[in-house]
């Protein structure tokens, strides 16, 4: 919903700015075409220069050159009427149209208007009215007439106009935004649900119905694939733990006649020996098959956790006094660092699980190190996060696991080989922590698991 | 009954194979009397008529499952049942022993951890006297002699008492000899919490025990230090 509101927002924002530059841009236009105009009317001279132009000379009129040539080019005819009597004593290109007397009544009423519909414009001169005239229909003339407090008035209004226009402009875009988020608020609570999985019935009425039935659609498929993949998993799941169940009797016999002959004293040694080895492999079938069941109970969120408080410092100590405690094969040490601050630090989780991918990193150093190794437990803290380190001076993780370790965002990616590592990530997955695996620059490999801690305890 | 290994012992399970090599085991291990089911119905039959003293018994049965035939076997005797399952889910282990199993073990098995849970079992049920040990060992390091009844400890100058605290560490250490014991299970034996805050106070214990059983606390022979991890009690020559 948030979003939501941040597009109507800049909804009304936007009509708001469009409204603004639309007035900008009026108002341009009209000044440009003003200043256009105007500069058509004035381009060679002013009337009164027209009427300067008309000189007397010894009872003879004279127009200059220039000015007309201006009056036959841009206008149409020119006179003079005289001041008393009202004739015609000067005249240019005069329509035979025109009057060439005229009374006081005639001249006001053409003054400034129009002359048997030829525009004209008048001027007066010590003799007479000039009067010029257009060609009929060129000039639009309408006379404007206010009360002087309106415009007096009308200056003051302008930002007072602008102002209402904008408000208008803002709350007509609220209007019409707010019918547009009420109608695309269920669409967005239906995609909100979609991507949580819930099943989603929107109503397919109204404008956005189509949308709505689409949206519909797409979630019940969603639904259909999650189900149809969810029960995939679980065959999987259950199929490899059935099978892990079933091949544990057959093991069990194989197991237990290998260890009776192993121990058997009327046996020769060497077949003794070799029954030893039937009996270790076979215990190494054992742990694969548990490492596959739990590896694919993780990867599906079908192994129940058993989540309760757990200090990572006292996890850490146990599991390393039981790998001495049980007896290191020579060649082997394990150094166990614990930062101070992190003495107090819980995280909520499986307390058997995180002891699995402890044992997991030890026993991976231990395995891949026939020479022996010395390896190094740590656990640091930094805020709320602890990075436990396991390290050795090994040979180290092979190339091609390392990328695939780092890399791969799906631990069923990774190579069957090292269901032990696979293993810890998942554990270290289901608890909201990160793995990261490196071969270190002076050899050897390090794990460093991240596991977060919980929030209001050991602060 | 003069042992364990008079029990009449009734192992239940639908692999024939297993059951065969079940018994070539408890036989070699000596127990004599052994029967064998392979499903529900013949385990009710044959543990009615034959009372065993000790059932062995699978979990997946043909007609009907082990957590079942527990519960009827247990409304008719108080003979001890060791589970052997190929479900290793902690769900089931758990179900089994909340359900009174005595014990309870996952497929495969080495026969000398079942030989040995199983005696353990029928020990505690028909000779208990055996394991309750009411005497708490005495033993020396060096030239000095612990006892853990009395706790004191004797030198060739004389005789010390333990404090309450030094004999639950002493006690702890002495428990698991040889054996690295770390400072939480220290601390939780002798003030039922994990070590953080401790630290200082077993620190405290453990030099004020050293002063009594070392004989040079500051270079200690028996009681060491493993750094980052507890205490080891080495040398214990026990009586």
């Amino acid at each position: 919903m948030k979003s939501m509101m941040k597009i109507l927002l800049r909804y009304v924002f936007s009509a708001a700015g469009i409204a603004l530059i639309l007035l900008v841009v009026n108002f341009t236009v009209l000044v440009v075409w003003t200043i256009q105009s105007t500069g058509i009317a004035q381009k060679d001279y002013s009337i009164a220069q027209f009427a300067d132009g008309l000189t007397l000379e010894n009872g003879v009129y004279t127009l200059s050159e220039p000015i007309r040539d201006t009056i036959t080019t841009q206008y149409q005819w020119a006179m003079l009427i005289a001041n008393d009597g009202g004739k015609v004593i000067w005249s240019l290109n005069l329509p035979g149209d025109v009057p060439r007397y005229y009374t006081v009544t005639d001249i006001a009423s053409f003054s400034r208007w129009y002359l048997n519909d030829y525009p004209v414009t008048v001027w007066a001169r010590s003799e007479g009215l000039f009067v010029l005239g257009r060609e009929k229909g060129s000039v639009w003339k309408y006379s404007i007439e206010e009360q002087q407090t309106m415009m007096d008035n009308f200056l003051a209004c302008i930002p007072a106009v602008l102002l209402l226009n904008g408000f208008i402009a803002v709350l007509l875009a609220l209007l019409f935004g707010l019918r547009l988020f009420r109608s695309l608020k269920p669409l967005a609570k239906g995609i909100e649900d979609m991507a949580e999985n819930r099943p989603v019935a929107l109503s397919t009425k109204g404008l956005l119905g189509a949308l709505a039935s689409r949206i519909n659609q797409t979630s019940d498929k969603l639904i259909t694939q999650e189900a149809a993949l969810k029960k995939r998993d679980d065959a999987r799941t259950t199929w490899i733990a059935g099978v892990s169940h079933d091949i544990r009797t057959p093991l069990s016999i194989v197991m237990g006649y290998a260890s009776q002959l192993e121990e058997d004293p009327e046996l020769p040694p060497a077949k003794r020996e070799q029954a030893g080895v039937i009996r270790s492999h076979s215990e190494r079938i054992k742990a694969l098959v548990s490492d596959l069941n739990l590896a694919s109970k993780l990867e599906y969120d079908m192994q129940p956790l058993r989540k309760k408080t757990v200090s990572l410092a006292v996890l850490l100590r146990g599991v390393t006094a039981g790998f001495i405690n049980g007896g290191l094969p020579n060649g082997y040490t394990i150094d166990i660092k614990i930062n101070d601050n992190t003495q107090n630090f819980f995280v909520e989780g499986d307390e058997e699980l995180l002891k699995r991918a402890l044992s997991n990193l030890i026993g991976n150093s231990i395995k891949h190190n026939p020479d022996g190794c010395a390896i190094k437990v740590a656990l640091q803290r930094d805020g709320m996060v602890c990075t436990l380190q396991v390290s050795d001076n090994g040979t180290g993780f092979r190339q091609d696991l390392l990328e695939n370790l780092n890399t791969s965002q799906n631990p069923s990616e990774l190579p069957n080989r090292g269901l032990g590592l696979t293993i810890v990530r998942q554990i270290i997955k289901v608890h909201g922590g990160t793995t990261a695996c490196y071969n270190l620059p002076q050899g050897g490999g390090e794990a460093v698991l991240s596991l977060p801690g919980l929030a209001g305890k050991g602060g | 009954m003069k042992d364990i290994f008079e029990c009449k012992l009734l192992i239940v399970d639908d692999e024939p194979e297993l059951l065969k090599m079940l018994d070539t085991i408890l036989r070699r291990e000596g127990f004599q009397r052994l029967v064998a089911a392979a499903d529900c119905h013949a385990a009710r039959r044959i543990f009615a008529s034959e009372r065993p003293e000790g059932v062995i018994l699978d979990v997946s049965l043909p007609d009907g499952d082990g957590f079942s035939l527990l519960r009827e076997f247990r409304e008719k005797s108080a003979a001890p049942v060791l589970f052997l399952s190929a479900r290793d889910e902690d769900e089931n282990r758990l179900l089994g022993l909340g359900l009174g199993a005595d014990d309870y073990m996952t497929k495969p098995f080495l026969p000398r951890e079942l030989t040995l849970r199983l005696k353990a079992v029928l020990n505690r049920t028909y000779f208990p006297a055996a394991l309750r040990q009411t005497a708490k060992p005495v033993f020396k390091l060096g030239e000095t002699e612990i006892d853990l009844n009395s706790g004191t400890v004797s030198t060739k100058t004389g005789q010390l008492a333990l404090t309450a605290k030094e004999f639950a560490l002493l006690e702890k250490l002495y428990e698991s000899h040889g054996h690295i014991v770390t400072g939480d299970s220290l601390c939780h034996a002798v003030w039922g919490d994990d070590l953080y805050g401790y630290e200082n106070t077993l620190m405290v214990h453990i030099r004020r025990l050293r002063e009594k059983i070392e004989p040079e606390p500051s270079a200690p022979q028996y009681l060491l230090t493993v750094r980052g991890l507890g205490y080891k009690l080495t040398g214990a020559d026990g009586k």
